[in-house]
């Protein structure tokens, strides 16, 4: 089986028992890997009764099948369950080279189920997995859990996949960390490897990836490689991280300011990623293969942090301007702490954006927080917080249920920024129309990464051929719905391959690599029915666990108008792009249902 | 009256309507750096053209046409084939969309670019209220 090792290692937590599985290879046809293969495996194991923190509910670490090859860009790893943050389907993905070693350590992916008696730690080297009891790893940061193990398995070329506090006091808003600060955040399957008492998965291997045509690929590779020389993005990224965005999006109105209720202000510009690397950037970090190393190692002299992964645009957004805190200091030793805990940047910022916002409404006071005064711009507050949620503690476990949950508790679910439950990013669905769409069929709740309108809109070519043509960001119509849908299914198919989606080598090369790497003889149409299908079975898994047509919505908060910067007077009509949308998956128009026949 | 687009005129005019324009002002009171705009040949214009303009915090200086790129040096160059150029000029083509997809390249100081994407959009779109005449 070309570009898979065929091997998933199967986890009975319950019985402490490992054993090897075949790779359903008319999944992995169907549905590829990452995401989409999990969605596919998880259809059948999940059901409205499953609860996310039980031991019933399966936990799925998967690669793809260009995971660990020699492609730039394909370096990253899903996690898939039921999310206990939202109730719903949850995934998340990381780069770094934890998914490459999984692979050379003979497995596409680890599927766990049940619960240890005692927290436990899983080892994977060269196909031989064991399980090991944490001691006194349990309470460890996700820094010192990573490298204890790698002195443990006396080896530092050790992958680690683990949780941090938050994971362990179930936290719904915790991730997943590996290879030092990379995280699988969204959507808190930290909690879930919590739940079943697994601190870390620690992966190395030998083993090489199966390819059906090695030297075309290598070819082909060596051929996407040459684009990211002379392309402005890859190079924006390459010298200023993420954070390069900062300034643009900020220009276009796509930067949440004040908890998404200002379209501009002028301080947010202090947050840019040029400052970020004069003044704080150490050096550049790279996932593997990767030619762009977008990734940044900074530091911070006024809070003592010599080594802090990040920020991220996401961070700079969700603990900054979200919160009025414009100082890029303040925003990398916040992001820290919740790198050092273990948690989701996006989901805890938007969540104490909304306390904020309570705060200002007189809806929160300090006898509901135990004296807490959270107020806008406040960092000092916001470090404490942060550290109260992973703990459990105060005021932090009510923020440890999110951002929709304060909403229910305070009696006011249309302030909640969330889209089923999950918190919205920071990109405005009122700066790029197209996001409304992605945001409200997305099938993990409010998520960006299921479809980039803010890079399609800014002029990102290369798929014309499928229906990918930059549009205008502001239309309004049932033509934006579809384009929104095509480019989330695209993106479910990276989800599944797995790729970064900062490397765009256009249709016709991303297609020899697979065929290369695969045997199959795909065509473009058949990249986008497979993006199709993926996001397909995301839905029906949904519809199993209670989701319905009327889900597929956005906030009230987005539904008014900016007054001020590049977004203003803009609103989504959801109507007319949700029906684009639904024509282009082919859902049916009353129920929201997609077809079932794909599934076998 | 409508101005020859590769001609001193235009890019006098260019000039003189950003030292006019208080959102240009404002958007590049950050930006430093002269620029050569090269229009490069295409089917529908067979010379290539280069403009010089000196842009110091929101004023405009210096604009003149050149005759080669050895008259003078500058920090950043702005290229692209004319019908990109006049595409964006008509409002056909956003001008970020042309800069991220690479029809139009800029050279340059990646730090001033990214920190002052205003400076840069609102540039084009004073450019663009210029009444050209592309020639055909």
């Amino acid at each position: 089986m070309n570009g898979y090792l065929g091997k998933i290692l199967r986890v009975d937590l319950n019985q402490a028992s490992l054993w090897d599985e075949t790779l359903n290879e008319n999944y992995a046809r169907k549905f590829l890997g990452g995401s989409g293969l999990a969605a596919r495996y998880l259809y059948d194991l999940l059901d409205a009764s499953t609860d996310p923190l039980s031991p019933e509910n399966p936990l799925f670490f998967l690669t793809g099948p260009l995971v660990g090859t020699s492609i730039s860009s394909a370096g990253r790893y899903s996690v898939c369950a039921r999310s206990p943050l939202t109730g719903i389907w949850g995934e998340a993905n990381s780069g770094g080279f934890f998914g490459p070693e999984l692979r050379y350590a003979g497995y596409d992916g680890v599927l766990v189920t049940g619960k240890a008696e005692k927290p436990i730690w899983l080892s994977i080297v060269n196909g031989q997995a064991a399980l090991h009891p944490a001691g006194e790893l349990w309470g460890s940061d996700i820094y010192t859990t990573q490298s204890r193990l790698r002195t443990v398995l006396r080896d530092q070329k050790v992958r680690v996949a683990c949780i941090g506090l938050a994971g362990e006091n179930l936290v719904k808003l915790a991730g997943i960390a590996n290879d030092h600060g990379r995280f699988a955040a969204r959507t808190g399957l930290g909690a879930v490897m919590g739940s079943k008492n697994l601190k870390a998965i620690a992966v190395r291997g030998s083993g090489e990836v199966p390819l059906y045509a090695p030297q075309e690929y290598k070819a082909v590779t060596k051929q996407i490689l040459r684009l990211y020389k002379d392309d402005f993005l890859a190079q924006s990224l390459r010298q200023y991280g993420t954070a390069v965005g900062v300034n643009l999006s900020h220009m276009l109105g796509d930067l949440p300011i004040r908890y998404f209720q200002l379209g501009e202000y002028a301080p947010a510009d202090d947050l840019s990623g040029v400052d970020l690397a004069e003044k704080y950037l150490t050096r550049n970090t790279a996932c593997y293969k990767c030619v762009i190393a977008c990734g940044r190692e900074t530091h911070s002299a006024m809070y003592n942090d010599s080594k802090v992964d990040g920020p991220e645009y996401e961070t700079l957004g969700s603990l900054g301007s979200l919160l009025m805190i414009f100082d890029l200091e303040a925003v990398i030793h916040a992001g820290h702490l919740c790198n050092y805990y273990g948690m989701d940047v996006i989901s805890l910022g938007v969540t104490i954006g909304l306390a904020c916002e309570l705060f200002e409404r007189g809806l929160l006071t300090s006898k509901d927080t135990g004296g807490l005064e959270i107020r806008y711009g406040d960092a000092e507050m916001v470090f404490r917080l942060i550290e109260l949620t992973a703990r459990q503690q105060g005021f932090g476990a009510v923020l440890a249920e999110g951002n929709a949950a304060l909403a229910d508790r305070v009696g006011v679910p249309e302030l909640s920024a969330t889209v089923n439950r999950l918190e919205v990013p920071m990109h405005e669905p009122r700066a790029y129309l197209g996001m409304a769409v992605t945001y409200a069929l997305s099938p993990r709740g409010a998520c960006h990464m299921e479809g980039d309108m803010y890079t399609l809109d800014l002029g990102q070519e290369g798929g014309e051929e499928i229906g990918l043509i930059p549009g205008d960001r502001h239309e309004n119509t049932f033509e934006k719905g579809r384009s929104a849908a095509r480019l989330q299914a695209w993106r479910n198919l990276y989800n599944s391959l797995i790729l970064c989606q900062f490397e765009n080598p256009g249709v016709h090369l991303l297609l020899e690599a697979v065929n290369a790497a695969t045997g199959w003889d795909l065509d473009a149409e058949d990249l986008m029915t497979l993006g199709k299908q993926i996001v397909n079975v995301k839905r029906l898994v949904n519809f199993k666990l209670g989701l319905t047509k009327a889900n597929d919505r956005l906030p009230g908060l987005f539904l008014k108008p900016h007054k001020e910067g590049g977004s203003a007077g803009f609103t989504p009509d959801m109507p007319t792009l949700l029906a684009g949308a639904y024509a282009e998956f082919g859902w049916d128009a009353q129920t929201g249902r997609p077809p079932e026949d794909f599934l076998l | 009256m409508s101005i020859k687009f590769h001609s001193d005129e235009w890019i006098k005019e260019l000039c003189a309507r950003l030292n006019a324009n208080e959102a240009y002002a404002k958007a590049a009171a950050n930006w430093e750096g002269d620029n050569i705009f090269i229009i490069q040949p295409d089917a529908d214009y067979p010379d290539t053209t280069y403009f010089y303009i000196n842009l110091q915090h929101g004023k405009a200086y210096d604009a003149r046409l050149m005759n080669s790129l050895d008259e003078q040096k500058a920090l950043f160059t702005t290229s692209a084939p004319f019908n990109t150029w006049r595409r964006v000029l008509e409002g056909k083509l956003d001008p970020l969309q042309a800069l991220f997809s690479g029809k139009l390249k800029l050279v340059g100081s990646m730090a001033q670019i990214q920190r002052n994407p205003k400076a840069v959009y609102e540039l084009v779109l004073v450019a663009a209220q210029i009444d050209t005449d592309f020639g055909s």
